[in-house]
């Protein structure tokens, strides 16, 4: 069921770049594979999640269908429409994908709260308790968990913020390695 | 043996040849009756016609019959005389089939525990059978879920899941791909907790409400990252290919790419559309004669088809229709 939970291109199987025609096409390829007697679906599905599929591919035609209703959707995507995945390390983008170092917890609440990503969000996506996100941001090290488990938990953090998961959480164990604690701390 | 120690192989079955050759080729579809045996027989007939050295082999332990769809006795040396140790090497029990390129192992079907094979039997025909030296080897893998037939399809290169469309046959379809994923995540899974996640899944009731393969890799993700990551890269690198048979229509053809978009978004299966084989009476009139429908005349169709589906395998390619 992942990708009938995402976002309404993914719901109709198409790029957010598609075209009228295209949602169009998608639409109808999608009334078909969950239409009643779809061979391809009826054995695979439960009859609730064949409603729950169809509920969402409606939902999503009719918003996509509609120039105006996707432009307001396009425009309350997170980032750019449609691309929950994180930048690539190399990415080149408008915005920097790695943060001078050293990178304090401070550092990394400022990025979050520019880019409107919430710590539930992160801790809902990564299923990662809330806390650690809090104690990372408010860089209370004695609270945190073991290296081997932070370095996920930072990554984790990166991704979900765009930025480059390895470095910033390299950087960020580096400097708590250093002994350095405190948000307001920056000297290396 | 019971059920849960034969799953837990051991790490050293073979996995498939490196990409680049794909020489084993394997035909299952869970279902007994969509035409397994006669895809095998026509894809081998119509790859040596394109001057590809091909062996067929009748995996259907139990129910061998392969050499009746070639229109051949059976032949006096079977893959049972191997198995029995009563010849050494595979390549002898290899017989020619009249057909220029095209040899055939024929099936065990010659002593009745033949469907029961042990662990080491299995592990040594298949060994053997990435000896052969021939371009493509074709097995033709019996009906249902078991793991001998599994073990065959993990075990190739070119994995084709065959379907007619009809409920009953795609409701089977599914499930052999379920279960030989499943088979080969519970062989990648490293860790008595993740192995118990899986073996879990494996319980189409399980209480955990482990449905589907996406399901489970969200399982193992809160338990193990790194665990999941290695089953994730298992769920990749799973590609079984479709063809569907007995095709009357467009929207039957279409049902091909159907399962595609299926298995992508509610299983996290990647996999592709090989082809489809139209019906005909022809192949039919001609499974009651003893011949096959590539040779026929009147089997213009649906020999087309089966070229298609070979070239496309051979070429690494999948079937897009452009209306599905």
């Amino acid at each position: 069921m992942q990708n009938v939970r995402g976002d309404h291109y993914e719901v109709l199987g198409i790029e957010p770049s598609a075209s009228g025609d295209e949602v169009e096409e998608a639409y109808r390829r999608c009334v078909v594979l969950y239409g009643e007697g779809s061979l391809a679906t009826y054995s695979l599905l439960e009859p609730e999640e064949v409603e729950a599929v169809r509920a969402r591919v409606h939902e999503a035609y009719s918003v996509l269908r509609d120039p105006d209703r996707r432009r307001e959707y396009d425009a309350a995507l997170p980032f750019e429409a449609d691309t929950p995945e994180p930048p690539e390390p190399d990415d080149v983008r408008a915005e920097p994908g790695v943060l001078p170092e050293p990178v304090t917890g401070a550092d990394l609440r400022r990025v979050r709260e520019e880019r409107g990503v919430t710590l539930k969000e992160i801790a809902k996506a990564s299923k990662i308790g809330v806390r650690f996100f809090e104690y990372i941001e408010a860089d209370r090290h004695a609270d945190l968990p073991a290296v081997v488990y932070l370095r996920g938990f930072l990554q984790e953090y990166a991704r979900a913020v765009g930025l480059d998961p390895q470095r910033t959480a390299g950087s960020y164990l580096a400097r708590m390695a250093r002994g350095a604690s405190g948000p307001r701390d920056r000297s290396a | 043996m019971s059920a849960a120690q034969s799953f837990a192989a051991p790490a050293r079955f073979p996995s498939p040849s490196p990409l680049a050759s794909r020489r084993i080729w394997s035909i299952g579809g869970g279902k007994g009756g969509i035409g397994k045996s006669l895809l095998a027989a026509s894809l081998g007939a119509e790859l040596a016609r394109m001057g590809k050295r091909v062996v067929l082999v009748d995996a259907d332990l139990g129910g061998a019959n392969l050499h009746t769809c070639l229109g051949v006795a059976g032949p006096p040396l079977t893959l049972g005389d191997f198995i029995q140790r009563r010849v050494e090497r595979i390549e002898d029990v290899a017989v020619e089939t009249g057909r220029p390129g095209l040899r055939l192992i024929s099936g065990a079907s010659d002593f009745l525990s033949a469907a029961n094979i042990n662990y080491a039997q299995k592990l040594r025909v298949l060994n053997r059978i990435k000896t052969l030296d021939v371009d493509v080897v074709l097995m033709d893998l019996g009906a249902g879920t078991a793991y001998n037939i599994i073990d065959f399809f993990l075990a190739s290169d070119v994995s084709l899941l065959v379907v007619v469309p009809e409920p009953t046959s795609i409701e089977n379809g599914y499930r052999f791909i379920k279960s030989a994923l499943y088979r080969r995540l519970r062989r990648a899974a490293q860790g008595d907790e993740v192995r118990r996640i899986v073996d879990c899944a494996l319980d189409a009731k399980n209480p955990s409400g482990i449905r589907t393969p996406l399901d489970l890799l969200a399982a193992v993700e809160r338990e193990d990252r790194a665990a999941a990551e290695a089953l994730r890269r298992e769920l990749r690198a799973y590609q079984p290919h479709f063809v569907v048979n007995q095709v009357r229509g467009e929207a039957d053809a279409a049902i091909g790419q159907q399962l595609v978009t299926a298995c992508a978004r509610h299983l996290g299966v990647r996999a592709t559309y090989a082809g489809f084989v139209r019906y005909d009476d022809a192949v039919w009139r001609c499974v009651r004669q003893r011949r096959l429908f590539v040779d026929d005349p009147e089997g213009g169709r649906p020999s087309e088809d089966v070229r298609q589906i070979a070239t496309r395998l051979l070429q690494g390619e999948s079937l897009t229709l452009p209306w599905a």
